[in-house]
């Protein structure tokens, strides 16, 4: 086995000064400085409110919406599996009988409370007819009160799909 | 006391207060903004007041307010309420009054009158700057102790031991300075900073004292308790170090006095070592004799100048939509450049057609050196600004190594140096 001498550092007199080291120092940060005022800035920040966020993905868990069959009737059927594997608690539903022969149940009811929804996808993993969906690709939710942030069934058919 | 005398004073002291106080929220502001833009971010921009937003100026004053109207809690375990308000005032006041002796322009003389133009008219100088800008730390000792925190306490220490480490140095560099400028008089100091060394070079102190130049300015950084020397507020290890038990308003103080400070430092080191007020090669008698080409360059390159800053602001501060506060501020502000630019060339012109009087050329040598010590005072700080945001932070025991063992005995080696070459030329 051989020995790897490693050479130390800060020994030489232009380490001992300090201030080479120090000025260099300075000039990455003066560079770093002049280049963002320039013209072409390095700049990643997004003007947030004017400027949307264009690296939200496909697969990315916004709010829900409920899905639509062929004739635009709810596709949902009151099962409540979604209600039962939300880690949360936070969907509400109240079942109905359906009368015009498409199915048997649909939701009467269909919240959903934002605030205590903590966006885990459970209720889409357990849906058996596709009827729940995370797709809508809306990321910030905007409510004046409490009671803004609980999304009926009306408000859920409304979430479209989020166009790639 | 004519009525011409008391208006000079009192503009002395109102340039000491813009100076000081009047530029703590502008440098909030660049420290800000300066911190972002080197990391590659964009700092604060947002606050505003009826769409001016001036590059987010208006956050500093957002930020004042808030800390005036804030609680002013205190911990019940704070016994010593004297001392524990006290503190931060000492903190101020001593920034604040070490501020009182730079020179901002030659001796102004108007009807035969004299007038020194500082904030007190006095001589004593950069005596004056030690024995106040020393006082400070017992403002932090005292708000440390008081505070009744552990935290508190070693940030106190720390920065109990650092002044007294520096102190020294601080002290036996301007003796190598007192030595070669041959006055205390801050005034003397700058006067001799317009001659010219070798009949090319300004004499400025970073020429004629290079050694002395960077052991100052090392000092004023731990003087002024600034980054790579503010371990009395390691965030890390003693969280907000002396001021951790302050709030509201007299967090307040505590932290509008690190700017104040920082500011009387960098004054100093313009005055001492960046030849003060003098334009490179103009000193004052150059800057008479030569007035009206100075005020025909100035016409000429203002409105080159402000069409440049214009540009600047055009394509910075914009956004697609017509409406958008951006595109009306930047309206406002090209319209008040161009009303800027007006007035000031139409005074200028009218001043050189009506010709130059002797207290006309006095009075506009005593405006262009304080534009000139402004613009150097604001550059100085931003060295502060700008190092803060390099270097990290130094250890307590390699700040006191560097402070005893490096920055004291090349101090005394300098003042034997330069008093062997002052002794031999016979100056």
């Amino acid at each position: 086995m051989g020995i790897k001498v490693v050479k130390r550092h800060g020994n030489t007199l232009k380490e001992k000064l300090y201030l080479p080291a120090i000025f260099g120092g300075m000039k990455t940060t003066l560079s770093h400085f002049i280049t963002n005022l320039s013209d072409k800035p390095h700049i990643s920040t997004i003007l947030y409110p004017e400027e949307q966020p264009h690296d939200i993905s496909e697969r990315y868990r916004g709010v829900h919406r409920l899905t639509k069959r062929d004739d635009e009737s709810v596709r949902c059927v009151a099962c409540f599996m979604c209600a039962t594997a939300c880690p949360a608690e936070c969907i509400f539903i109240e079942a109905e009988e359906r009368t015009d022969g498409v199915d048997e149940k649909m939701p009467k009811r269909f919240d959903i409370d934002l605030l205590e929804c903590v966006f885990c996808g459970a209720c889409v993993e357990a849906c058996p007819c596709d009827a729940i969906r995370m797709d809508s690709g809306i990321f910030s939710f905007i409510g004046k009160k409490r009671e803004d942030f609980v999304l009926t069934k009306e408000q859920l058919l409304a979430n479209k799909e989020k166009k790639q | 006391m004519s009525t011409l005398s008391v208006f000079v004073v009192i503009l002395n002291v109102i340039l000491a207060l813009l100076f000081s106080l009047g530029l703590a929220p502008i440098l909030v502001w660049v420290e800000r903004r300066v911190a972002g833009l080197i990391q590659d971010r964009l700092g604060p921009n947002r606050c505003h007041i009826k769409g001016i937003r001036l590059g987010g100026l208006v956050q500093s004053l957002a930020d004042m307010l808030k800390l005036v109207f804030k609680e002013d809690f205190q911990a019940k375990a704070i016994q010593e309420n004297f001392c524990f308000s006290l503190a931060p005032v000492i903190v101020f006041v001593s920034a604040f009054l070490s501020f009182m002796v730079i020179p901002f322009a030659d001796d102004l003389i108007i009807n035969g009158e004299r007038f020194i133009m500082q904030g007190l008219p006095t001589d004593l100088g950069i005596l004056w700057f030690l024995a106040l800008a020393g006082l400070s730390v017992y403002g932090i000792m005292l708000g440390g102790w008081a505070s009744r925190s552990k935290y508190s306490l070693l940030g106190a220490m720390r920065a109990g031991a650092q002044v007294i480490s520096y102190e020294a140095a601080m002290g036996l560099s301007v003796v190598s300075l007192l030595i070669t400028y041959g006055s205390i008089h801050l005034g003397d100091i700058v006067a001799y900073q317009g001659e010219l060394l070798f009949g090319f070079i300004p004499a400025w102190g970073i020429i004629v004292q290079p050694i002395a130049a960077i052991i100052f300015i090392v000092t004023a950084f731990a003087e002024a308790n600034r980054t790579p020397f503010d371990l009395a507020e390691g965030e890390s290890e003693i969280v907000g170090g002396y001021h951790t038990e302050y709030s509201a308003m007299r967090f307040g103080l505590f932290f509008v006095g690190e700017y104040v400070a920082m500011s009387a430092s960098s004054a100093l080191i313009v005055t001492l070592f960046l030849g003060g007020y003098h334009l490179p090669y103009l000193n004052t008698q150059t800057l008479q004799t030569t007035m009206p080409y100075v005020l025909g360059f100035i016409i000429l390159t203002l409105p080159l100048g402000s069409f440049y800053a214009m540009r600047w602001i055009k394509k910075h501060n914009r956004w697609y939509l017509k409406s958008d506060v951006r595109n009306t501020e930047s309206a406002v502000l090209q319209k008040g450049l161009i009303g800027l630019n007006i007035l000031v060339i139409a005074g200028l012109g009218a001043l050189l057609y009506l010709g130059l009087t002797p207290t006309s050329t006095n009075v506009a040598t005593a405006v262009i050196q304080v534009l000139t010590f402004a613009a150097k005072l604001f550059l100085m700080n931003f060295v502060f600004v700008w190092v803060r945001w390099t270097l990290p932070r130094f250890r307590y025991d390699q700040l006191q190594t560097l402070g005893w063992k490096v920055l004291m005995p090349l101090a005394i080696a300098n003042i034997v140096i330069s008093a062997i070459i002052i002794v031999v030329k016979g100056l």
